[in-house]
């Protein structure tokens, strides 16, 4: 009996002090003391494990310029960056041959197969010769034309354009031939989803023409024409995945056909193989200021993956870490 | 047929909530986490209502009709894992209230016509049939009475007494929901961290405290907590079919007198010396006296409160926190100050509307008291009161219908 009643008075004051906290925490806590449930943090995500990481820094360099936008590489490995009005250009260890100024900024480029530069300048493209001399320049169609990337396969040029949220397939006397990757459900082409000014190109090993496609965190392949080849890519936070409004922002390609991409808000630079599975780092988080973003690629003839770091003002270069590599 | 439904399943898709990423804003915004259960698609919300109607409609067949207290036992644990685990305690009928008031208060917020059904069917089969969706539907009961092991009387003062606190707890929901302020029934519900599996540490020691006093008096968040246990307790003194103990004629074998664990048993009162009719008169002129001047009291202490009630909503305690900044004893900034702060608001807009909430909560602390003291003054008056009965009986309003007693009971037809 007495057994009983003990238990029952220890129940009801589990009660009672159960609803004494409810009356506390309502009416005398006075201030919200939960935690900020809105709390969101990137800091956490940028740890990785060091494992992955299959490529060192071999050398870096400083361009003499501001506000470093673009980078790419020629058949002679020779490296070309553009940045605030003008363009330099260095031989494949870091050392300045050539620079000449620019009348706008170019905010990306390529070299064609034959030697010539052709630079996106905002809202129109100028084609160089490779000393510098303007052969042609023309405008893309559209009022809101913004040009992040341009790619040649030597008959073509093809233009990705983040402000009319476009790609265009135009010859070299500036004529549109195509529009590429424009919404068809009927061919399973998921349309552009560009939420900012990262809208990259690279051109495959058979001359397929890659596209990010950033909003959807996917890649996607088409032929000339523009009929859909492949799509790979998927949304996550974790290091196999892209996340964020648009990732990633750059891509390159590697000799075997294998990715490089580049992305910003968790920063770093990743492998992917053909298939689209992911790889390995190239560059990890912590190898990168915060808050950098246009990591632009390059890949030249040896595989060696050139990182334009536009927070250090630096070309950052990078190769595959060997079995014997010290710092493996 | 199998094509059929494979294919009929595949339309499904066609509900589905479109996946895009999540946007990085440059201006410092920082994106919410998604805490709530994700959106329903339109067709499983009517499945939803669906089955919590047939459910509805099988433990009241299993009551009333089969009288067993096995069928209702599996019905609740379907509920539990349905309502409970797999829908993760949302919509859940409690909660409901909330949205019923803040849809009569608010011009601006529409209520979804799955939570007014989750809302309703309870209450228009209670007044049917009693109490029914406590015994096998409500996901909160099951869980509880999964866990009444040693079920122990408190006693019918106690139970009376403690019976009083669903009535302020619901009382204080609707304040809170009319004035726009708090879902209070939600901020405070044990079980949804269980059912979700996220409880923080503190809601895990309310739900679990709560669950562990369960053991030995069973279902206290039903019986002592749950607001909506009010409305049904009403509804339930005028169900048209309640349960009955017996099927046919008590035959006061005082079988069931120990086999409700909610102690909702009503004993035979016999007349044994009939009060005369000056002593009726007097009580009812007493009664009619008690009750008016509780509803006075209550209605003048809950105005009189209305400013310590009204600091639970977020401008009046921004308003409160700008006039007194002593208040906050050197705390950080609170996120909602942060918030206001950088919105550009002027100060003095913000004094406005919390001006306007004060009023608010000093007419509903007139209303939110007089009900207290109705409830108070009712409840002091039912013990003057004696109400005759001849056989066992479940109380109609504290009955939960769950079948227990009627196995005890050796009538079976």
């Amino acid at each position: 009996m007495m057994k009983q009643r003990l238990l029952i008075i220890g129940a009801l004051i589990l009660l009672l002090a159960i609803i004494g906290y409810m009356v506390v925490d309502l009416f005398f806590t006075g201030r919200d003391k939960r935690e900020n449930l809105y709390d969101y943090r990137l800091s956490e995500l940028r740890q990785t494990d060091s494992t992955p990481v299959a490529y060192r820094e071999i050398l870096h360099f400083t361009p003499g310029l501001s506000d470093l936008h673009g980078i790419a590489v020629d058949d002679s490995d020779r490296i070309y960056v553009t940045g605030s009005s003008s363009l330099e250009i260095y031989t494949p260890d870091g050392n300045l041959m050539l620079a000449f100024s620019l009348p706008d900024p170019a905010y990306c480029l390529t070299v064609a197969p034959g030697g010539d530069l052709l630079l996106g300048m905002e809202d129109h493209l100028e084609i160089l010769s490779p000393e510098g001399e303007l052969i042609s320049r023309w405008k893309p169609e559209g009022e809101h034309v913004f040009l992040t990337s341009v790619v040649t396969n030597g008959k073509d040029i093809f233009i990705a354009d983040a402000g009319e949220k476009n790609v265009s397939r135009y010859n070299w006397e500036g004529v549109l031939l195509n529009r590429i990757g424009d919404k068809d459900s009927l061919q399973g082409i998921p349309g552009w989803v560009i939420p900012s000014g990262y809208f990259d190109l690279g051109l495959g090993r058979d001359d397929e023409l890659w596209v990010v496609n950033p909003g959807r965190h996917q890649l996607e392949a088409f032929r000339p024409d523009g009929s859909l080849i492949s799509i790979w890519g998927e949304s996550s936070m974790d290091v196999e995945g892209f996340c964020g409004c648009c990732n990633p922002t750059h891509f390159a390609l590697l000799s075997d056909g294998s990715f490089v991409t580049g992305e910003k808000g968790i920063e770093r630079v990743k492998i992917y193989r053909p298939s689209g599975e992911f790889n390995c780092l190239v560059a990890a988080p912590d190898q990168f200021d915060e808050g950098t973003r246009g990591l632009d690629l390059a890949v030249d003839s040896k595989d060696r993956i050139l990182v334009l770091d536009p927070s250090r003002n630096q070309v950052r270069i990078f190769v595959y870490k060997d079995e014997n590599d010290e710092n493996r | 047929m199998i094509l059929l439904i494979l294919f009929s399943w595949q339309l499904t898709s066609a509900f589905a909530i479109q996946r895009f990423p999540k946007p990085e804003f440059e201006s410092g915004y920082i994106t919410p986490e998604t805490l709530l259960p994700t959106p329903r698609a339109n067709v499983l919300e009517v499945m939803d209502v669906a089955i919590f109607l047939i459910a509805m409609l099988l433990v009241t067949w299993a009551v009333l009709n089969r009288r067993s207290r096995k069928l209702v036992f599996w019905i609740s644990i379907f509920s539990l894992a349905y309502f409970g685990f797999y829908r993760e305690g949302c919509v859940c009928s409690i909660g409901a209230i909330q949205n019923v008031t803040l849809a009569l208060f608010s011009g601006s917020y529409a209520i979804p016509w799955t939570v007014l059904v989750f809302f309703m069917a309870p209450l228009l089969f209670t007044l049917a049939f009693g109490r029914t969706f406590c015994a096998g539907v409500c996901p909160f009961g099951a869980l509880q009475d999964l866990i009444a092991w040693f079920p122990r009387k408190i006693g019918p003062k106690l139970n009376a007494i403690l019976g009083i606190i669903p009535y302020i707890y619901l009382a204080l929901a609707v304040l809170y929901s009319a004035t726009e302020t708090d879902f209070i029934i939600c901020r405070y519900d044990p079980f949804v961290g269980i059912f979700r599996i996220n409880a923080t540490f503190s809601m895990f020691l309310f739900g679990g405290g709560l669950l562990l006093s369960g053991i030995f008096i069973a279902r206290p968040y039903c019986r002592f907590l749950c607001p909506y246990s009010v409305l049904l307790n009403w509804i339930s003194r005028f169900s048209r079919y309640h349960l009955t103990i017996t099927p046919s004629v008590c035959v006061q074998c005082r079988l069931c007198e120990d086999a409700c664990p909610y102690e909702a048993i009503e004993k035979p009162v016999t007349v044994k010396n009939p009060k005369s009719r000056r002593t009726i008169v007097r009580t009812f002129m007493l009664i009619m006296l008690l009750i008016p001047f509780f509803v006075l009291l209550g209605g003048w202490t809950g105005s009189r409160l209305h400013e310590t009630l009204a600091m639970v909503n977020g401008k009046v305690r921004m308003a409160n926190e700008l006039v007194n900044p002593e208040t906050i004893n050197g705390e950080p900034e609170s996120i909602e100050m942060t918030a206001f702060k950088a919105s550009g608001k002027p100060v003095s807009t913000l004094y406005e509307e919390a001006s306007g909430i004060l009023h608010q909560f000093y007419i509903g602390g007139w209303i939110v008291g007089g009900f207290i003291g109705l409830i108070i003054g009712g409840f002091l008056a039912s013990r003057l009161v004696t109400r005759y009965r001849t056989d066992f009986e479940p109380n109609r309003g504290t009955c939960l219908s769950c079948a227990r007693c009627t196995d005890y009971c050796p009538i079976k037809s």
